[in-house]
């Protein structure tokens, strides 16, 4: 089923490859993509990734570090717009590390490049969520929450204790949840697999004279794409067959492996990892159009996987509304995040996500109108979910469940 | 395995044009064939704007000397604010020939790509360099310890600035221990700005202007090649980086305001931006140094070449980004502490310009991005 569902995307690049533009390819052109995500150059591997893995460790330290009420505000922006040789993680090789979360957050060439207005707003936005966790949350760690009052609240049944703000939003589930979107997937979709950064400069000559970077193994072409692959698969054990351990983050990789579970979505961690590894084929073969189509592919699925789980989470904070408040809180709050990645989708064949900011900023007023949780109804979430559902390829009953 | 990819390359080359041959291009100049006089451009922009803007600069300079003259040898309010005057005229002329790092303007320091910017107009100042020179008087403005510790930021300082607990400006060169340590930097830069501009102007005037007119190569080293991407990286960096976005915080995790251009004058930071854009658009439009006629130009190039929609696109972008940078304050350090969205409005406005020129215009013209001006976000 799977092999049948590649090759009609091969056939179907085939057919198309010489009605849109530039240097399509010829009809004999059979890319064939290799059994792993491993490629070679001399016999050393050409595969590189590990600024998305050392940025996908950060993220998870970060995530932690949010629920330890001994973290300063300075710790946690620490963590959060890391700076070479602080001492902000407990991983030495993360301290000396150049990269940070937050140069990279809302920062990618098809979406923000010229829209440095809005990218700051978004790191702002997200500078503002750590300011409230460490002076509206931590002092009020031991507080029961009611509306209005930040604190903790129990789920029913002896489970898990929840720290909420006043409005009942867990401030580190919309972090957490926001980076997918705001990080991952923004970096991944709309940076490094846009056309603007993989053909950037002397990118297409060098990757067809196969002139490689100073001192490495690979083309500037090639890297970027593997960069994109990284914030997806960059945590998995083998990188090169990641999908035998899905959920080796908390972030975009796990949730794809929870759209992987539900049987409507069964299939999806495939098409992602068949179309990142039939892309970097056709850059090995220079065959730019079926590159191109295996990066609407991915863009499309991954998509798919912030609106199922946005959806899936306001549909299971319904559920306990009113009598779980705590478990509502919860899922809501993943929502929250979700929803809030929405803004960072893309389209495929467009430069456009599935829900702009404005219509994004639109459903948070929604969900923090008021007392926000505590205040939202059953009819609200059922709008906002099947508002979300109706963009894409599947309905409310399919992603909730 | 080299060589059955090239084979294949090749195989996918011919299935092309058999296949495709009249697909439409996007990544390489216009189907129209590149029959566009190169040498009538590189002449109109020799003759008719670099070299006579590098002759006003000269001009300006001279004026600014000058008035330091003036004022060394009778050190009173009236003559700093006269020095002040000129200092602001030769910075704005200045706008009109930071693009053009070219020639001897290139050549002049061989420790970096940014040639002769390098000595005039580093910022934000380092004044650490400045203070200690006047301190001690031991300094080589040549060598890179001194890029940010000269030009016309170093006057910016000496003229408006502050230095340890002085009161006022004018008191660096009054009551300061070091006044005549100040007094010496401040005619050791401008005597530098001044043999600095000789060298390069002279240089386009005996010589430099014909091969560089001649050399219309489509290589890398050809003079239309050069001067495209020393305009574009210009444009990116000079203008939109370092006038805008860097102030504006756009590659920190914080505004910056304190690195906006004329910082220790500051109410002149959207003027001096606004002579810049003027400088770029009039470039682009072949308009002529002196005067208001029109010559070959990067828009008659694109008109050439059937792409007049990119021209007149280009066009639209510049004036919609001076828009932008119309409505701050003249004053980007307060902007930027007040609003700093108007700001990065005015980046994102200029940014769009980024797109059609490094991207759409080079590709028009066939030109490659020099190795060095190529994005590299570090990953």
């Amino acid at each position: 089923m799977k092999k049948l569902v590649l090759s009609i995307f091969v056939v179907s690049a085939l057919f198309q490859s010489c009605s849109s533009d530039d240097d399509g390819g010829d009809g004999g052109s059979q890319v064939v993509a290799p059994a792993t995500y491993s490629f070679e150059r001399e016999g050393e591997s050409s595969v590189s990734f590990s600024g998305q893995t050392t940025r996908i460790e950060m993220g998870q330290e970060f995530i932690d570090a949010l629920k330890d009420t001994s973290k300063s505000e300075a710790d946690l922006d620490g963590m959060f717009a890391h700076a070479e040789g602080d001492a902000d993680f407990s991983d030495a090789d993360l301290n000396a590390s150049d990269k940070s979360i937050r140069s990279k957050t809302a920062a990618s060439s098809d979406y923000f490049s010229a829209n440095t207005t809005d990218a700051n707003e978004i790191k702002a936005e997200f500078d503002t969520w750590i300011k409230a966790q460490v002076y509206e949350v931590f002092p009020n760690w031991n507080v029961d929450a009611v509306a209005g009052t930040a604190g903790k609240i129990q789920e029913a049944g002896g489970g898990s204790t929840r720290y909420v703000n006043a409005k009942g939003l867990e401030l580190n589930q919309a972090i957490n949840k926001g980076l997918i979107g705001a990080l991952m997937a923004d970096q991944a979709l709309n940076n490094y697999l846009s056309t603007a950064v993989l053909d950037a400069g002397n990118n297409i000559a060098n990757n067809d004279a196969g002139t490689v970077e100073d001192g490495k193994t690979y083309t500037t072409m090639e890297h970027k794409w593997d960069e994109a692959y990284g914030y997806v698969f960059g945590a998995n054990a083998d990188p090169a067959n990641p999908n035998a351990d899905l959920g080796a983050d908390n972030f975009l990789n796990k949730y794809l492996g929870r759209v992987e579970g539900d049987t409507d979505f069964a299939g999806i961690a495939d098409d992602v990892y068949q179309a990142f590894k039939l892309g970097r084929a056709a850059i090995v073969a220079g065959d730019y159009d079926l590159r191109d189509e295996q990066a609407e592919i991915i863009r499309e699925k991954i998509s798919e996987v912030i609106g199922v789980r946005a959806v899936y989470y306001l549909q299971q904070g319904k559920a306990n509304l009113g009598t779980d408040m705590a478990s509502a809180f919860h899922d809501l709050s993943e929502g929250f995040g979700f929803v809030y990645s929405l803004q960072f989708t893309r389209k495929p064949g467009t430069n456009e996500p599935y829900f702009t900011k404005t219509e994004v900023d639109a459903f948070i007023a929604t969900l923090l109108n008021g007392n926000g949780f505590w205040d939202i109804t059953a009819g609200d979430l059922d709008t906002m979910s099947d508002t979300i559902s109706a963009k894409f390829n599947f309905t409310t009953a399919q992603a909730g469940s | 395995m080299i060589t059955i990819r090239k084979i294949f390359l090749a195989l996918v080359a011919i299935g092309s044009i058999v296949a495709c041959s009249s697909s439409s291009s996007d990544d390489g100049p216009s189907g129209k064939t590149d029959t566009f006089d190169r040498g009538l451009l590189l002449a109109n922009i020799a003759d008719n704007i670099i070299i006579p803007a590098f002759e006003d600069f000269q001009i300006k300079l001279s004026a600014l000397d000058v008035a330091r003259g003036n004022f060394v040898n009778d050190i009173n309010q009236t003559n700093l604010d006269a020095l002040s005057n000129s200092w602001l005229e030769a910075y704005k002329v200045w706008q009109y020939v930071e693009m053009f790092n070219i020639g001897k303007a290139e050549g002049i320091d061989n420790t970096n790509h940014i040639g002769f910017v390098s000595f005039f107009n580093i910022y934000p100042l380092e004044v650490a360099d400045v203070q200690n020179g006047a301190d001690n008087g031991n300094y080589d403005l040549t060598t890179s310890n001194y890029h940010d510790g000269q030009g016309f930021p170093a006057l910016d300082f000496l003229i408006h600035g502050l230095a340890d607990a002085d009161g006022t400006s004018i008191e660096k060169f009054t009551t300061n221990t070091n006044k005549d340590g100040y007094v010496n930097y401040l005619t050791d830069i401008v005597s530098r700005m001044i043999s600095l501009n000789n060298t390069i102007l002279n240089d386009w005037k005996n010589g430099y202007r014909n091969s560089f007119v001649a050399n219309v190569e489509s290589s890398k080293t050809g003079s239309v090649n050069k001067t495209v991407n020393d305009y574009v990286s210009y444009y990116e960096r000079g203008l939109r980086a370092n006038k805008f976005g860097i102030p504006a915080g756009n590659f920190s995790n914080s505004p910056l305001p304190e690195t906006v251009e004329a910082f220790y004058k500051q109410d002149v930071s959207k003027e001096l931006a606004l002579e810049a854009l003027k400088a770029v658009q009039d470039f682009f439009n072949g308009k002529a140094y002196n005067g208001s006629t029109n010559g070959e130009s990067y828009k008659s190039y694109l008109i050439a070449l059937d792409r007049s929609d990119l021209a007149t696109l280009i066009n639209s972008k510049f004036d919609a980004a001076r828009e932008k940078i119309q409505v701050l304050d003249n004053n980007f350090f307060n902007q930027i502490n007040t609003d700093n969205t108007k700001m990065t409005e005015a980046y994102d406005a200029l940014q769009l310009v980024v797109v059609s020129l490094k991207v759409d215009m080079m590709s028009a013209f066939d030109i490659s991005i020099d190795e060095g001006f190529q994005d590299n976000d570090g990953d």
